[in-house]
């Protein structure tokens, strides 16, 4: 009876409510948007996570179609945001640009996943 | 490696479990019963030493199995093997630098001062030290939650969910973890066999009763508020593995309550029960509580191992879920009337349940079959409402796409329609392709606003396996998942613009078509739609150059919140000149592209979307409708309005990856 009280909770949240909390951080958003074109070289990649991130154990790359790097190395959580991540971008030519991301949530799970953006082709 | 975690972690709770119970145990179950029933104090020291053992086993069971989590952790977290993670000195900076780590600290610390507690109880049993040593205990129970899902989640949700988890912690601890120490004094009641033992055995268990319930209650609240935070949604319970260790869990909590129904209902007032005081009742109703307490524990270790593995898993609602069965309810689309009915019946059907179950646990069994007549009833009652709500489902119904519902996946989407699709369903999607002829069966017309009644898993499943037993083909073989959910993307979004034509100025609160999200830039910065939505319904405008440039004065005048995007030409940057007209950004050409199946050519030259705060289309104004576009106070009317109806209804948030 008890599973029941539980299915009727998790109907009534399936037909109503938003549930929130996860673990194990996922990327939320991203700026540039996840597959999105931008017109422009953007300064900065931030990334915006599920969860709040374990700073000693998260990192992020940018690297161009020919596979080499192009950022900036500079990898932080801003204060005050600690499930953001952001990294600087050295200016960049159109084209598709692939962000790979590797980071620890605090609840001590390791994610990465990766995504792409494109610069200019408009 | 994950075994080993999964161990650990069971070591571990069990231990903090057990260490909070013995004391929580002597403190308010063991010393008050030995005092009220006036027993001789050899008897209390008897127990006491007893449960000293358990103690101090405890605490070195949660040191050695807290420094083995500490070294898994370290590896799980650098990604290196535990050898690696120990000699390379990952270890410090694991304790240092993140929250688990101090939060160990901390545990070990609390740990060092429990065993001085205890050593310093050795002295004399009871007094300050030992409820010193129930708020460390408790303390390093509860400080469990700060390597959980609660600690990890921003926000008030996050606050509320870790205190659930606290909460659910705790009262294991005074539940679960009481129960090796009511075993060893029913076993010393059993043993001795004396007045003495029997009296204080009944006044224990009779205390313990009220703990018991106590505790259940707690731990079943903490339980469903941590349920709802990390499933939330049926599919997430039966269709991932977490949802399904967590029934798992759940299912061996009901047989430990049934267990414990029955000490409650019916043991323990059989041995309160002053007129059977023979030696021989009263010896074996302790054998037999004795023997449901084992049973209890033994069940509780199976939850705590389940909680073990759950821990190293992602929750429910972030793992794609495997729908097992071949429908599914769509409680939306029963009347207001059905839906309140089935409410009442399924709370019917719990009460008839726990009656049930309470009935036969207390021996009365003719109250039980009452309940269970009850029972049979509402199932029966609440079949012919539910009826209409089974749909056929599929093992992707409740898939969350994989590709998001953005202008570059559905871009991407028609062109795979285009070689793959529009042979049977149309250039334009209304099942007329030139193959459609051939077939037995039409193909269906993806235009119709039936497709929204399908989720995206749906469509899913037929994409790839294909419809009527073949007349539709399976497209697993020749398109990859996210060229897949890419062309179910495009065709969710031309029919929303097919949809959208259907919409007038009044505003809707029906299900409406959504738009894609998309990227554009103004003034130097980049933002998505989906962000600007985020703080409220926006206006969006697409217009054919040249740019409206009064109507967006007017609009800016008002103070609203619109995006406008010129569509049928390419976006000129050095436009933005001396007079940039306000609102209009500039999107990449796919964002034109889909942005166009919202626009009718025939519109004269505007289209205005009034948008909620999910991108759904509300309202809608065209130059050419009669009244024109609509004034901007009537506008900053309407955007109140729908964010009321909208807040009222919030989205279950589905991520995709």
């Amino acid at each position: 009876m008890r599973g029941i009280i539980v299915a009727l909770v998790a109907g009534a949240a399936a037909v109503g409510a938003a549930p929130l909390a996860l673990a194990h951080a996922f990327l939320d958003h991203a700026s540039p948007a996840v597959g999105s074109s931008v017109p422009a070289s953007p300064p900065v990649v931030t990334l915006w996570f599920t969860q709040d991130l374990e700073p000693a154990f998260s990192g992020v790359t940018v690297t161009n179609e020919a596979g080499q790097r192009v950022d900036l190395g500079n990898v932080q959580i801003p204060p005050g945001s600690p499930a953001e991540l952001q990294i600087g971008l050295k200016p960049l030519p159109p084209g598709t640009y692939l962000v790979s991301w590797h980071v620890v949530s605090v609840d001590t799970h390791p994610t990465e996943g990766t995504f792409t953006f494109e610069v200019g082709r408009g | 490696m994950e075994g080993f975690l999964i161990a650990v972690r069971t070591l571990h709770f069990t231990a903090a479990i057990t260490l909070t119970g013995v004391f929580a145990f002597e403190g308010l179950v063991a010393g008050p019963a030995f005092r009220q029933s006036g027993s001789a104090p050899a008897n209390a020291a008897e127990l006491h030493s007893r449960l000293d053992w358990l103690a101090w086993a405890s605490l070195a069971l949660a040191l050695v199995s807290g420094a083995a989590w500490l070294v898994a952790v370290a590896a799980g977290m650098s990604g290196k093997p535990m050898s690696v993670a120990l000699l390379q000195g990952a270890v410090p900076v694991v304790l240092i630098r993140t929250r688990f780590g101090e939060d160990w600290v901390l545990r070990f610390a609390l740990a060092v001062l429990l065993g001085l507690c205890l050593l310093g109880q050795r002295r004399r049993a009871g007094g300050a030290l030992r409820w010193m040593a129930l708020f460390l205990a408790g303390g390093m129970l509860a400080s469990l939650a700060w390597a959980g899902h609660g600690a990890a989640t921003p926000g008030p949700p996050g606050d509320l969910h870790l205190t659930a988890d606290i909460l659910h912690l705790l009262a294991a601890g005074l539940w679960l973890g009481t129960l090796p120490s009511l075993i060893l004094l029913l076993a010393e009641a059993r043993r001795t066999g004396d007045a003495d033992w029997a009296a204080v055995a009944r006044a224990a268990t009779r205390r313990y009763s009220v703990l018991a319930v106590a505790s259940v209650t707690v731990l079943l609240a903490g339980g469903m508020v941590n349920t709802w935070f990390l499933t939330g949604t049926v599919p997430a319970l039966v269709g991932t593995e977490y949802g399904r260790l967590l029934l798992a869990k759940i299912s061996l909590f009901i047989a430990m309550l049934l267990v414990a129904a029955v000490n409650l209902l019916r043991l323990t007032p059989r041995l309160a029960d002053s007129t059977s005081r023979t030696r021989n009742i009263v010896r074996r109703t302790v054998a037999r509580l004795q023997s449901n307490a084992r049973i209890e524990t033994a069940l509780g270790l199976g939850v705590l191992a389940i909680v073990g593995a759950l821990g190293t898993l992602p929750p429910g609602l972030h793992s794609e879920p495997g729908w097992p069965f071949p429908f599914r309810l769509d409680i939306d689309a029963l009347t207001a009337g059905s839906q309140i009915l089935l409410a009442v019946l399924a709370v019917a059907i719990c009460v008839c349940g726990v009656g049930i179950a309470a009935s036969a646990a207390a021996g009365r069994y003719r109250r039980s079959a009452f309940f269970a007549a009850g029972l049979v009833l509402c199932l029966a009652g609440g079949w012919p409402p539910l009826r209409p709500a089974i749909e056929r489902a599929y093992p992707t119904s409740f898939y969350a796409p994989a590709e998001p519902y953005a202008a570059a996946s559905v871009v991407r989407g028609a062109a795979v329609y285009a070689e793959n699709c529009a042979l049977c369903h149309g250039a334009t999607g209304r099942g007329d392709g030139p193959a459609a002829g051939r077939l037995p069966i039409r193909p269906a017309d993806l235009t119709e606003p039936h497709l929204f009644a399908h989720t995206p898993g749906d469509l899913f499943w037929w994409v790839g396996h294909g419809m009527d037993e073949g007349v539709m083909p399976g497209f697993a073989g020749a398109l990859n998942p996210n060229q897949r959910w890419d062309v179910i993307n495009f065709i969710r979004a031309r029919a929303a613009g097919v949809l959208a034509l259907r919409i007038g100025s009044e505003i809707t609160a029906a299900a409406v078509p959504e738009v894609p999200d998309f990227a554009f830039k103004t003034g130097g910065t980049q933002q998505t739609l989906k962000q600007v939505l985020e703080t409220g319904p926006v206006l969006l405008v697409l217009f054919a150059p040249p740019v409206p440039v009064e109507r967006l004065h007017q609009l800016a005048a008002a103070g609203l919140r619109v995006v406008a995007v010129g569509l049928g030409a390419p976006s000129d940057e050095t436009s933005e000149g001396n007079r940039a007209p306000p609102f209009v950004v500039t999107v990449s050409s796919e964002a034109t592209s889909a942005l166009a199946l919202f626009r009718a050519p025939e519109d004269r030259g505007e289209t205005e979307l009034l948008l909620d705060r999910f991108g759904k289309i509300r309202a809608r104004w065209t130059s050419d409708m009669p009244g024109g576009l609509a004034s901007a106070d009537a506008l900053i009317a309407d955007a109140e309005r729908i964010d009321r109806i909208t807040a009222a209804t919030p989205k279950r948030a589905g991520h995709s990856h």
